[in-house]
């Protein structure tokens, strides 16, 4: 996990979840290797919950939201609700057999698991989760999120080219295509937001938008962005959801069609991986948006509450995509590029310079 | 009752004109019970064929029968006419048994290349001037042909995955060019079953593709020639197509059975035997639009589970009436196999409340689907399928109807009890996927309409004229070499057999006219430069099933 060294954070409010640890249990008494185990320690907390998360809802949530909306029940034989199902799933995935093909381009095809699974992994060190929790808080925040999501394309291509299948071949380029075609919307987008808080650093982002957008009295709205700019919010909410490849956009696995994509040779281990990782992506892409747009931790009642409201709206957007999922068919491949190239990118620009012109005039 | 939905009738083409059409090059006469019969040298087949549909009008190969007698080979063309199935002739090509060359009807009728090459690979006959003469059941290292006389039918073979030809061999690498050949299937998500197409790729746009059928073969046609036609033929039309179709397929056989043995059946069956395959349809139906959703929306989405659940009610209504869920086996020559369910006032209130609820779910399934933009851009203009590349690979059934052709068996040529009924036929002038899913969404509410009709007639038929079969021998021997060919609207389109009777209580010949095999066949024409995606959702819209196809 990437620690901002703290010279360089820019204190905004409270001190960063290392040096906490760091104070509470006195490690930051011993110099640099008490700062680092703190580090560690504390990026340890971070991404157990972002494992638990996934691990929730890779093999129970999505099955009994699905369900749901499909007019099922899904799991309910072990434990209460079924969740019993994530440990026999868990033991199911990694007992079985990891199959690697003969003709597979080693060490491309055993590298690109960890590559999709961490480079999600390494975007939570900068989102700030409320309740004190957030690694680093670099000026460059949200530039580094995207930077370190983007790395999961070379992922995604070092999977669907190593495979040596011709579906995974498929997969992988159609993955690199529709990442292209929707990272520059989703980082353009991102930009507008900066426009309005005038730093990319994730904490100044959030207290951008605690200020009261109406102040009714007793109910005040608060200056989201989402509700500042709802355009670039849908915007942004569309090129994430083809980001992570969710329906409608999921072409890259599209069942139906290419059997499952840049995954098709994938098996036990290293499946569970690039499932993972997936899953981390929607989670990684739910905390930008609560970020940037839904007033990271903000919420009502008292601060330490933070954590719980962020992780509800992470969990709002999780719902979503698997809303779509079972409502939206799938675009098809020439198409999915066409509405980015030709619709998404030129409406994210549009969005840009009315920002900016906005926020020029108001300055 | 109501003859609102009489044929579009066109001048009828009689036996003289045909005579005189034919002329010379009929050397004999063989009519069967269906149609007039003209035996014709091999050499003329082209010839023929085409005079046929050129200046009669028999526009519509519908089936091709290839059988072995003692002293000859035999290829029956059967042909009738899009506007009017009832006008039928069939031609004959005798060959002789040490030199079974044909000339190949390929030129004249797409649809002949897959008959042909059935018609080699069980039956052995060659045809000349076919394009593509490969065997297409069977794998192509198999001995002999498993319908020809001298076929030793105890002996198993076993073709090994190396002897037969290996889909990965290197060969189909071709470093010269820029495509790449893909295998879709036979283990993929959306082949429906075990379905291998060879796919042609370059990138994603679909320059050629070639299925390869014969996986779930399972000697269809020689089974029943094996059964008696009393009790043991009627079990296996449910096999055919087994995606709930299993009354429609029954209904096939009993009406062919029933011309050859000249059984007249009770009002009350009829009635009842309507009902129940309008069911069978409607779940047929809905399975298609289930899995049609699935191929295009890629999950198990809110569509496919919807479809499911409601099928599941007509499943139990079925259930009910034939004591079987997936195999009926309810249909007997001469009627059903028995009445309505006590309490009948049960059954008849559970289905009638199943067809009030329908209405609803149909509006449920249009805001899902048809009304979906994104569905839409996916399906609208994408699988095209011109009619007349339709009528030239023999496609029938929503495959045919969504490329505007107006022809339905239930009412065309009609049997059962249909043509006292009111209903209409559905068509879509659209050729496109999109228009093969509405048409199949229409038919489920006009197939409603008939079950609700024979629900108030079954309803209202006085107790002591509830005859639910008639009197049938216990053996039936129907007189030597007495040749039938008849077809029913099954779910998929014209499900058609030909029997040839040889004296005993067995067929001679029994051969199954698939539509799924025709409307499969059409595949190549539908996906030509689409991209991947098209060609799934394509096949989805043919509405395949390989149990038919393969036979």
């Amino acid at each position: 996990m990437s620690r901002g060294a703290p010279e360089m954070v820019l204190q905004v409010g409270e001190p960063m979840l290392p040096e906490r640890i760091g104070d509470l249990t006195g490690l930051g008494e011993f110099g640099v290797a008490g700062e680092l185990i703190a580090a560690f320690l504390a990026a340890f907390i971070v991404g157990n919950l972002m494992l638990a998360m996934t691990g929730l809802a890779g093999p129970w949530a999505k099955r009994k939201i699905t369900a749901a909306f499909t007019d099922r029940i899904a799991v309910n034989q072990i434990g209460p609700a079924g969740v019993g199902i994530i440990v026999a799933d868990a033991v199911r995935l990694l007992s079985k057999e990891n199959i690697i093909p003969e003709n597979v381009d080693r060490p491309a095809y055993d590298v690109a698991p960890i590559v999709v699974a961490s480079s999600a992994m390494l975007g939570f060190a900068v989102i700030p989760m409320g309740t004190g929790i957030q690694l680093a808080d670099p000026e460059v925040g949200l530039a580094y999120v995207f930077a370190v999501s983007g790395i999961a394309s070379l992922g995604l291509v070092m999977a669907g080219y190593a495979s040596s299948n011709k579906y995974s071949l498929l997969g992988g380029l159609r993955a690199v295509a529709q990442n292209i075609a929707y990272e520059i919307p989703l980082v353009v987008t991102g930009m507008s937001v900066v426009l309005f808080a005038g730093s990319l650093q994730m904490s100044t982002i959030v207290e951008a938008q605690s200020q009261a957008l109406i102040d009714l009295g007793v109910v005040s709205i608060p200056q989201w962005y989402a509700l500042v700019n709802p355009f670039a919010f849908v915007l942004f909410l569309i090129a994430n959801f083809a980001e992570v490849g969710r329906n409608p956009f999921d072409t890259p696995e599209a069942p139906t069609e290419i059997v499952a994509g840049y995954q098709t040779e994938y098996s036990s281990v290293y499946f569970v991986l690039i499932y993972l990782g997936e899953f981390l992506h929607i989670f990684l892409g739910g905390a930008i948006i609560a970020t940037i747009f839904l007033g990271g931790p903000a919420g009502p009642g008292p601060a330490f509450l933070g954590i719980v409201w962020f992780l509800l709206k992470i969990w709002g957007v999780f719902m979503m995509t698997q809303w779509l999922r079972s409502a939206v068919p799938r675009v098809r491949i020439d198409q999915l590029i066409e509405i980015g190239w030709k619709g998404l990118l030129v409406l994210s620009f549009a969005n840009l310079l009315l920002t900016a012109i906005i926020v020029g005039l108001i300055a | 009752m109501s003859t609102d939905i009489e044929p579009p009738r066109t001048a009828e083409t009689t036996e003289d004109e045909l005579e005189a059409l034919i002329g010379d090059r009929a050397i004999a006469r063989d009519d069967h019970l269906n149609a007039p019969g003209f035996v014709i040298n091999p050499d003329d087949v082209q010839d023929v064929l085409a005079d046929l549909r050129d200046e009669a009008g028999f526009d519509h190969l519908s089936c091709l029968t290839a059988q072995q007698y003692e002293d000859r080979y035999e290829s029956i063309y059967h042909m009738k006419k899009y506007v009017d199935p009832t006008q039928e002739v069939s031609v004959v090509v005798p060959t002789t048994l040490d030199e079974p060359t044909s000339q190949s009807a390929e030129p004249v009728f797409r649809t002949a290349d897959w008959h042909e090459r059935e018609a080699f690979d069980l039956v052995g006959i060659d045809y000349e001037g076919h394009p593509d003469p490969r065997r297409i059941l069977l794998p192509e290292t198999w001995q002999g042909h498993p319908l020809s006389l001298d076929y030793d039918q105890t002996k198993p073979q076993v073709v090994t995955l190396s002897e037969y030809e290996n889909p990965i061999q290197p060969d189909h690498i071709d470093s010269e060019s820029d495509t790449m050949f893909l295998n879709v299937g036979p283990h993929h998500p959306a082949t429906h079953g075990v379905l291998h197409i060879k796919t042609v790729l370059d990138g994603e746009t679909v320059l050629d593709v070639d299925p390869d059928i014969g996986y779930l073969h399972r000697c269809e046609e020689q089974m029943c020639q094996q059964g008696t036609y009393r009790h043991q033929i009627m079990p296996y039309p449910d096999r055919w197509d087994y995606v709930s179709s299993g009354l429609l397929n029954e209904w096939a056989y009993a009406r062919v059975a029933e011309d050859l043995a000249d059984i007249e059946v009770p009002e009350y069956a009829q009635v009842i035997r309507t009902m129940g395959a309008e069911l069978c349809r409607i779940a047929s139906h809905m399975l298609a639009l289930g899995t049609f959703a699935l191929d295009v929306y890629g999950d198990f989405t809110a569509v496919f589970q919807y479809a499911f659940r409601d099928r599941e009610v007509i499943q139990d209504i079925l259930e009910d009436l034939t004591g079987q869920r997936l195999m009926f086996n309810y249909f007997r020559l001469g009627g059903v196999a028995w009445d309505l369910p006590e309490p009948r006032e049960e059954f008849i209130a559970q289905t009638r409340d199943f067809l009030d609820e329908l209405p609803a779910k149909v509006d449920e399934y249009n805001d899902l689907l048809t009304t979906n933009e994104i569905f839409q851009i996916r399906c609208v203009d994408t699988g095209i399928l011109e009619p007349e590349v339709a009528k030239e690979y023999g496609c029938t059934g929503p495959v045919a109807r969504g490329s505007g052709i107006d022809y339905d068996l239930r009412r065309d040529d009609p049997y059962g009890y249909y043509e006292n009924l009111e209903w209409d036929v559905v068509t879509e002038d659209g050729c496109d996927n999109y228009s093969r899913v509405l048409v199949r969404m229409r038919e489920v509410e006009e197939s409603a309409k008939i079950i609700e009709q024979c629900l108030d007639l079954i309803e209202e038929w006085p107790e002591d004229e509830r005859e639910v079969q008639a009197n049938v021998p216990r053996t039936l021997k129907p007189d030597p070499d007495t040749e039938v060919y008849r077809a029913v609207e099954g779910a998929k389109g014209e499900l058609g057999i030909y029997i040839r009777s040889d004296g005993t209580d067995k067929p001679g010949r029994f051969k199954i006219r698939s539509p799924c095999y025709h409307n499969l066949s059409v595949l190549e024409q539908m996906v030509q430069g689409e991209y991947i995606p098209d060609l799934v959702a394509s096949l989805g819209s043919l509405d395949i099933v390989l149990g038919e196809v393969d036979r």
